[in-house]
């Protein structure tokens, strides 16, 4: 009985199974032809040169994934050296593909975070209960008192693809071990606080604060927020003090005595620095044992 | 002369008064995709004219001279995808060869194609209106890509000019190309009923 439904579905089957093969093969045949008439030469080079990238698609580079970056590199090769999570290595292996050498292509980028204000730092007009996300809290301008700092909801956290940067006590820290210099969480960040800067020390120094707010209105918002005094600037030419912010040109930093007297200098201590093997930033200074301001 | 006559009419009738994006709402999704500029647009109606002229007259002649004779109706659905997607193909590789600009442009939306209702959609109706000949079965395939064709161009030119316009924020993006679309729909509802 049962040997005869199976025979039933046999004959009823087969000329179907058949004709779909047939038709199959015929397209096969058919593309297969096509495929070989219509080969598109691929540049073995450019499929080589994909090897060798991370594969991560990142967009750092500026090219929608590491396929178009290998393709963009191939015909103008002066774009070697744009892919941050390779790095030297990468940009070396490329070369060699293209029998070119490279230059020395400088220091490496990382992104530092200026502001270094966490929780307990901070002044708050109120408690932010809308959508946690820094974007959405900056469209408000009560977030948080500080309209420059922070916000420490990590939009930059979840650009990051690395796990480099996390938020800690409301303020976002890069991991320096992890991070591949993608850029990623400088695009991210609605109030711009995360700037690529080129590492020519392996800690680099910086200003951690972002607030153009004048002296005072800093500090009753901030306790670790440049307040403009420019006794940094008095210290050292590479400090220069605008809109009530200084700022270190990274391109003449070198680690000198004269740079770190600056750094103690900071009555806020915002100048700090920040690297795989940086320092905790140190307190700020008491009111009371706190210089007079000059201005 | 009878029959140029009946062809002339079938064309304009499926390009015009039952066009499968107006009337049939097929193919809405490369419709609304890729008709964002229209050189893409064109290059995207051209593909799926090609595609959808091919299949539909091997679909005719499969059907017809295959799967009909042989009692094998059931197999109409899996046999028309596949002739589908060996014209998809044919036609991805054409245009990465030829045309790679073009290539790029279109992303996902090539192979896509293959699963663009428009086409499976046509192949059975051809089945459905019961045509007999295999010219007419040419002609209205064509006719189905040009409409195709006609409709996604109109929209890209639309959707152009859309980007100059002065939107409401909240009908900014899908919103206002939904209700483009649903008023170009009701601007061909016009010729209903002309022809058949």
């Amino acid at each position: 009985m049962i040997l005869g439904d199976v025979f039933q579905l046999w004959n009823c089957s087969w000329p179907a199974g058949l004709t779909m093969l047939g038709l199959g093969g015929g397209f096969a045949v058919v593309l297969l032809i096509a495929s070989e008439k219509l080969k598109v030469e691929v540049d073995p080079k450019v499929e080589q040169i994909h090897e060798v990238l991370p594969n991560l698609d990142c967009g750092g580079c500026g090219f929608a994934g590491c396929g178009q970056y290998a393709e963009a590199v191939m015909t103008s090769p002066e774009l070697i050296g744009r892919c941050a999570p390779g790095g030297p290595e990468t940009s070396g292996r490329i070369a060699s593909i293209l029998n070119l050498q490279v230059s020395d292509s400088g220091p490496y980028h990382r992104p530092i975070v200026r502001c270094r204000a966490h929780i307990a730092d901070k002044s708050f007009y109120a408690e932010y209960q809308g959508i946690p996300t820094c974007t959405a809290a900056n469209a408000l301008t009560n977030a948080q008192a500080c309209k420059f700092g922070c916000l420490g909801f990590g939009d930059c956290t979840s650009a990051c693809r690395f796990d480099a940067l996390h938020i800690v006590d409301g303020l976002a820290i890069v991991d320096y071990e992890k991070c591949t210099g993608c850029t990623a969480c400088s695009k991210s960040c609605p109030r711009n606080l995360i700037e690529m800067v080129p590492f020519r020390y392996e800690n680099m120094m910086t200003v951690a604060c972002s607030s153009k707010e004048t002296g005072k209105t800093t500090r009753s918002m901030c306790k670790v927020g440049c307040i403009g005094c420019g006794l940094c600037a008095k210290q050292t030419d590479i400090f220069s003090v605008e809109d009530n912010l200084a700022r270190l040109d990274y391109g003449r930093y070198e680690a000198t005595e004269e740079t770190e007297v600056a750094a103690q200098k900071c009555p806020t201590g915002v100048i700090v620095l920040r690297g795989p093997s940086a320092p905790e930033p140190r307190e700020p200074r008491k009111k009371a044992e706190e210089k007079p301001v000059s201005t | 002369m009878d029959t140029v006559t009946a062809l002339l009419l079938a064309f304009i009738s499926i390009v015009l008064i039952n066009n499968l994006v107006f009337t049939k709402f097929l193919g809405i999704c490369p419709y609304l995709g890729v008709s964002g500029r229209i050189d893409m647009a064109f290059g995207m109606g051209l593909a799926v004219t090609f595609v959808v002229t091919l299949s539909g007259t091997l679909t005719w002649l499969i059907d017809n001279l295959i799967l009909m004779p042989m009692h094998l109706e059931v197999t109409r659905y899996v046999c028309f995808i596949l002739v589908i997607a060996g014209a998809v193909q044919l036609v991805e590789m054409y245009v990465r060869k030829f045309f790679p600009s073009l290539y790029k442009s279109f992303g996902i939306f090539l192979p896509l194609i293959t699963t663009n209702c428009a086409i499976l959609g046509l192949c059975l109706f051809i089945n459905l209106w019961e045509i007999d000949s295999l010219i007419d079965a040419v002609v209205r395939s064509f006719g189905a890509g040009i409409g195709f064709t006609m409709a996604i161009c109109i929209m890209a030119g639309i959707r152009e000019n859309l980007n100059l316009a002065d939107v409401p924020a909240c009908l900014k993006g899908a919103p206002i190309t939904l209700i483009t679309a649903g008023l170009l729909t009701l601007a061909f509802m016009g010729f209903a009923g002309m022809i058949r």
